[in-house]
């Protein structure tokens, strides 16, 4: 069997002293849409960031399309077509909405970024008219489409998102969920990060639970919804 | 009357050198949260390499001001990449330590080399000026001034414009976001510093055609940046230009207050200070 498109083994890291993952194994197949759960605190914003580049991995690997990018800078990451829409948005305040979607595309030379602010503002119609104003004055969920879009600006070909639904009021939560899915539909590889459980198994073909650091459950997002442990713990059933 | 037209002319004409003096500072001070106490060797630096090359070459010093620019982009560029990022993410009290190590360096290197005579460019055209009516405005302050205002537009330009300057800004915004949309820091920080310098550079320059120069002369220009950066507020450009502006002001019509003179041109420049602290901290256009 061909090797996966991402693929993440043993991999651990953390700050300073503390080991925060614990020997992460973790696929994303080309095209598919892959959730990555688990309670607040057990380490899912670190394998991101760890993922990324901003954490230095104690050790394992971490390959894309068969590169190996456990050690590279976060440039190279991005330019290698891995992309991390954080949590809590970070937006480039006190800069417009348009040359927050311009910065997603810094690494690129190519002549079609313009183009492609036109394409992600597709899946945001709602960007459409505030794409002078200032990133920072815009509403929460209008900055999460900002993220996401901003994320999308690189071309990636894994796009990971975390915690888009945070602090959003649930019919935006759909429409975020929505845009991630249709992204995956168009051919990007998503890894969602979510703390709504129900939500991510619903939208995702497969799925990781991450508890304090380790993965502790992988497999098919239907089954998982039907296993106890998962219901038990995330579902509150 | 006259004497107060020509007050006014002098003092907007200050204003323009302090303009040139502070942007840079401004700059480093708004994207990198560095006081840089270097800045002022920065500025004598550039001043002696134009007067060098007016001294030794003939070059006039105006057209030595690119030269001056680069020269110093050059140095901030390095000394920021090789030294300073070491201690980028060190509390503020590393950076200040550090860049007054570097300003000491400097100074003292520039003593060895110039030794602690003071100098002085003087082109043919130096004593002259444009009389209009009864005010005269010399050549060099008015040449000073545009050149002030264009190197500030430029730097406008360049982070309102450019896909640098928005990498510049998005550092300055979120270092974490920066870097995952794939903006190299250690570079991004090393461009700013440089430019910072580069503009220091020019002041240099233009500083040596109006004042006598020396090795140890570039401390008061760092306070001056310091004293012009709170006044105007940090974080735009527009902000240092209000403020160099507010301080030629000040400082021109401080002196001519009767009873006071050229010695309290300092100590009017800080009450102002003070007062701005007092009453609106973040300056007169700081966010």
């Amino acid at each position: 069997m061909a090797e996966p498109f991402l693929s993440v083994r043993g991999l651990s890291a953390g700050y300073g002293e503390t080991l925060v993952l614990r020997d992460v194994d973790l696929d994303v197949d080309a095209g598919e849409l892959v959730a990555l759960i688990g309670a607040n605190g057990a380490g899912k914003s670190t394998l991101l960031a760890t993922l990324s580049g901003l954490v230095p991995p104690v050790s394992g690997s971490v390959r894309l399309a068969g590169r190996e990018l456990a050690h590279a800078r976060p440039e190279t990451i991005v330019a290698a077509g891995l992309a991390h829409v954080p949590q809590g948005r970070r937006l480039f305040g006190g800069l417009t909405v348009e040359r927050n979607l311009l910065l997603g595309a810094y690494l690129r030379r190519d002549g079609e970024i313009r183009a492609d602010v036109e394409r992600v503002v597709g899946y945001f119609p709602a960007l459409r008219d505030k794409l002078a104003r200032d990133a920072a004055t815009l509403s929460g969920g209008e900055q999460q489409m900002v993220a996401i879009a901003r994320g999308l600006m690189a071309r990636p070909k894994v796009l990971m998102v975390d915690e888009p639904s945070l602090g959003l009021a649930p019919n935006v939560v759909d429409r975020v969920i929505d845009v991630c899915a249709e992204i995956n539909r168009a051919g990007t590889a998503v890894l969602l990060v979510e703390q709504d459980v129900l939500v991510a198994l619903e939208v995702a073909r497969r799925a990781y639970v991450l508890e304090t650091g380790r993965i502790t459950l992988s497999g098919d997002a239907a089954e998982l919804r039907a296993d106890d442990r998962v219901r038990k713990a995330y579902l509150g059933i | 009357m006259s004497l107060l037209a020509q007050q006014l002319v002098l003092a907007v004409l200050l204003g323009g050198v302090y303009v040139a003096v502070a942007v840079g500072f401004s700059l480093v001070w708004g994207i990198l949260n560095i006081i840089n106490l270097s800045h002022g060797a920065f500025i004598v630096v550039g001043a002696y390499i134009t007067w060098t090359l007016f001294g030794r070459f003939g070059i006039d010093p105006f057209l030595s001001l690119p030269l001056d620019a680069l020269a110093l982009f050059v140095i901030g560029y390095a000394l920021q990449r090789g030294l300073i990022n070491r201690v980028i993410r060190a509390p503020v009290f590393f950076t200040l330590l550090l860049t007054f190590g570097v300003n000491l360096a400097i100074v003292n290197l520039l003593l060895a080399v110039f030794t602690s005579d003071f100098r002085s460019v003087t082109p043919s055209y130096a004593g002259s000026g444009l009389t209009l009516g009864p005010v005269v405005v010399p050549y060099i302050r008015l040449a000073a001034f545009v050149i002030a205002f264009v190197v500030a537009g430029l730097l406008s330009l360049l982070l309102a414009r450019t896909r640098v300057g928005a990498a510049i800004q998005a550092v300055a915004s979120d270092r974490d976001a920066a870097q995952l949309v794939g903006i190299d820091l250690r570079h991004t920080y090393a461009l700013t510093y440089g430019i910072g310098a580069a503009c220091a550079g020019v002041a240099g320059g233009l500083l040596s055609t109006v004042q006598a120069i020396s090795p140890t002369a570039g401390d008061p220009y760092t306070l001056q940046a310091f004293v012009i950066v709170v006044l105007g507020g940090l974080g735009s450009v527009t902000a240092t230009v209000v403020g160099g502006l507010l301080f030629g002001f000040i400082e021109v019509f401080g002196q001519a207050a009767p009873g006071l003179g050229a010695g309290y041109a300092n100590a009017i420049a800080f009450a102002v200070l003070v007062v701005v602290l007092v009453v609106r901290p973040q300056g007169l256009l700081g966010r």
